[in-house]
């Protein structure tokens, strides 16, 4: 497929997640999108797919008619997967109700803050041994560490564990340049964290697999009970997944961003309070899961358009965050805009649980880097992008450190 | 409608016309109103919609229900006034009221 950028070869708006000119820089096709066919249908892989801001603050919250229950990836809805239970993402209510009361109390803004310390130990532990370094991989010496790390601190999983679980995570998840995933790469049972669950069993400590591990809560037939040992092992699966990609792919975002904005780096690296605004409009700019999808369970009208059931629907948030309607002069960079939050974490009961957390790890990530390296240049010719359905960012982005 | 006044940690003032029946939170979300973030489009498992009730208003904006309790255990600098405006329902006795903005969410 040659087609151009931003067309399907016949002039008229075209997007899919797959095209690897079109991962490069989605956010002219996002723009046309938006201008011509908001309510965009692409025939060559049977999805649609929303791209302005009021359409998707107004449907993606809709859990009764954008269901989860089939997963929120493309690939999985088209392939109508089996979701196993306890795996709340993919889930409606009122089973996700429950499991999602289960771990909601977990990751709350003051819990999360409570860690602030011991993620500025983890970042210094990683980039003290940096120090005079010509060279700094935001992904590499990180990014990949930071997020694993810190979500293994709170399960309570050591270190070199954490790192065969996180390849495995990471490359049941990863797609060949250019095509859709393979739903059977895909896993989702928690496998490699049973010896550490049965372990942790018998060592109770203060970490979230114990809780996991003793929490009684009401399922959805009412009956008082614990987690089975299978949806503990999904529980940690899921969040263990969750916390990792996008994070590493925030603080690669950081890097890059303010890499081609030396200007507003200097002024954070010369003013620390500025970090925290800077990391929203850097989770605005370009969110690390930019599309989620959700299976379309009943007719829909969309201005004017019926959207029938059974469909799969993409909502772009990554466009919806470039909507000038909402965001004015939406692609420009200014961490100094004042206004609306941006839509990264969705909306909704599926609004992303650890969001307090990926706030924290970013702050406290980009202020210990920018302590040390107040300037760097990303080395392009090195830097490697990787783009899926679901997530897009950065698998290394090396910097020339001066 | 009724008119609710937002008075930001800056000092800045933002007075809403609100239709009844909808939240505090969501007049805000969609005014933009920032420091209100609301990303769990009130189903109460975020936490960031926090806000502080004036004295004054504290009687008629209601009680906290067991939930809100717990998750305004979890927001920063938590005070008796502490409100989750998801769960303050806009109502035309409500016309005048004011909330204060935490100095942050998260």
């Amino acid at each position: 497929m040659n087609a151009p950028a931003e067309t399907g070869g016949n002039g008229a708006a075209y997007w899919d997640p797959y095209r690897p000119d079109l991962a490069l820089d989605p956010y002219p096709a996002y723009r046309r999108l938006r201008e011509e066919a908001p309510v965009y249908y692409n025939e060559t892989y049977d999805f649609y797919a929303l791209s302005r801001f009021s359409d998707i603050d107004e449907h993606f919250a809709n859990a009764e008619i954008f269901s989860s229950a089939r997963s929120d990836v493309l690939e999985f809805i088209k392939e109508d997967i089996e979701v196993p239970p306890g795996m709340f993402i993919w889930e409606d209510p009122p089973q996700h109700t429950v499991y999602r009361g289960v771990v909601g109390r977990v990751f709350t803004p003051r819990r999360m803050n409570d860690l602030e310390g011991q993620i500025r130990e983890y970042c210094k532990n990683c980039l003290d041994p940096l120090e005079g370094t010509d060279r700094f991989d935001f992904i590499a010496d990180l990014g990949a560490k930071l997020p694993g790390g810190v979500i293994g601190m709170l399960l309570g999983i050591p270190d070199n564990a954490r790192d065969v679980i996180r390849e495995r995570v990471d490359s049941s998840l990863r797609t060949e340049e250019g095509k859709p995933m393979e739903v059977r790469q895909a896993s989702f049972q928690g496998e490699g964290y049973e010896e550490y669950l049965d372990w942790r069993a018998k060592n109770p400590a203060d970490d979230l697999m114990t809780m996991l591990l003793n929490v009684e809560f009401e399922d959805e037939t009412g009956t008082r009970r614990k987690l089975t040992r299978e949806e503990v092992l999904i529980f940690v699966n899921v969040l263990a997944g969750a916390g990792n990609e996008t994070t590493s792919r925030l603080i690669g975002w950081a890097g890059k961003i303010l890499g081609d904005h030396p200007e507003q780096r200097r002024e954070l690296a010369a003013d620390l309070t500025l970090v925290p605004a800077a990391i929203e409009e850097i989770l605005r700019y370009e969110p690390p899961g930019p599309a989620v999808a959700r299976y379309v369970t009943k007719d829909v009208e969309i201005r004017g358009q019926t959207v029938s059931a059974g469909s799969a629907m993409l909502f772009l948030l990554a466009s919806a965050n470039r909507d000038s309607e909402r965001f004015p002069d939406g692609d420009r960079f200014d961490i100094h805009r004042q206004g609306p939050p941006h839509i990264t974490f969705g909306r909704g009961i599926h609004s992303c649980i650890g969001s307090a957390l990926a706030r924290v790890e970013g702050r406290v990530a980009l202020e210990e880097i920018l302590k040390r390296f107040p300037d760097w240049t990303v080395d392009a010719a090195e830097a490697k992008l990787s783009s899926s359905s679901t997530t897009r960012g950065w698998d290394s982005l090396p910097a020339f450190i001066p | 409608m009724a008119k609710i006044n937002y008075i930001e940690y800056s000092g800045e003032e933002r007075v809403l016309e609100v239709e009844p029946g909808q939240s505090v939170m969501q007049a805000a979300v969609a005014e933009g109103i920032p420091g209100i973030i609301g990303e769990c489009a009130g189903n109460m498992s975020c936490a960031t919609c926090h806000v502080y009730v004036d004295e004054a208003w504290l009687e008629r904006t209601g009680s906290r229900g067991e939930t809100e309790t717990l998750l305004l255990e979890e927001v920063c600098d938590p005070r008796p006034n502490s409100r989750l405006s998801c769960q303050i329902k806009v109502s035309e006795s409500l016309d005048g009221l004011v909330v204060r903005l935490p100095a942050r969410q998260i």
